[in-house]
């Protein structure tokens, strides 16, 4: 997978941590996932479609990383996976997709988003839209680690 | 001022909410989609409406707003993940006054209202 297609992702992860919440957050090394696990407690998941390009992202967070990032965006303490904090993941992961679909109408790609899902519970499933490779981002604020995970697939060349 | 703020995110609505109450704007509703936004529009004098929404969609919520006679006239801003040229020239091809990308921050998000009111 050309480094084209993940670049606009990383620059909405920062940009989204950044702008919304107020965090730096920092990149480890991308790796490709051997299982349908995940590292996280929750994840919020988003399908794109288009001439072009098609697939899904997602972004998945430990418990606790999610709570903390849950007080610094909205200004007040979570100590559970409410409806509030699954509805944040959620909207996290469509201001990510929504983001890079902007980068990505510079390079001629576009695509619909679907409605985002939310998955709860410890080392969960979730099924990408295709039986593409993932490859799975780290990132860090501070101490609390979360993951994205790209699974797309190219289906014809991008007209510049 | 009455301000309705809609978008399907309660996220959102509390980010959007709580950066106007800051700002001193106290008298804010809110729905989290269109078909709600129109049975809340009762006295609302500015609308920020996200694009994206189940039910009714933002556009479909504006274009509604500026068939009514009683409603046409009020300034909308459109807060949205669509950042892209076409979408932008559409939504204020259909009446939005102003236009913010998410994410956004805080000082955006108050220096568009504050234009979209002072018209």
């Amino acid at each position: 997978m050309k480094i084209d297609y993940i670049n606009p992702f990383n620059n909405a992860v920062f940009n989204a941590m950044d702008t919304m919440v107020g965090i730096q957050v920092s990149r480890d090394k991308p790796y490709l996932k051997k299982d349908n696990y995940t590292t996280g407690d929750i994840t919020g998941i988003m399908g794109m479609a288009g001439n072009y390009l098609s697939g899904s992202v997602a972004l998945t967070f430990p418990e606790q990383s999610i709570l903390k990032i849950y007080e610094k965006m909205i200004g007040e303490s979570a100590d559970s996976l409410s409806s509030e904090v699954q509805d944040m993941v959620g909207e996290l992961v469509n201001i990510v997709v929504g983001g890079a679909k902007t980068e990505f109408t510079e390079l001629g790609i576009s695509y619909q988003l679907s409605i985002p899902m939310v998955v709860t519970g410890p080392k969960h499933v979730i099924k990408h839209k295709y039986e593409n490779p993932i490859i799975a981002i780290p990132f860090k604020w501070e101490n609390n680690p979360f993951t994205m995970e790209i699974s797309i697939k190219l289906l014809s060349q991008a007209k510049k | 001022m009455k301000v309705l703020v809609v978008d399907d995110s309660v996220t959102m609505r509390r980010i959007i909410i709580n950066s106007l109450k800051s700002s001193g704007y106290d008298d804010l509703v809110e729905a989290g989609d269109g078909i709600e936004a129109l049975a809340n529009m009762e006295g609302v004098e500015l609308v920020l409406t996200d694009w994206n929404m189940p039910n009714m969609d933002g556009l479909t919520f504006v274009k509604e707003l500026k068939q009514s006679d009683v409603y046409k006239d009020i300034p909308i801003i459109m807060i949205t993940t669509e950042g892209g040229k076409g979408e932008v020239i559409e939504a204020l091809k259909q009446g939005v006054n102003n236009y913010i990308v998410k994410p956004f921050d805080k000082d955006t998000l108050l220096d568009k209202v504050k234009k979209t009111i002072s018209g």
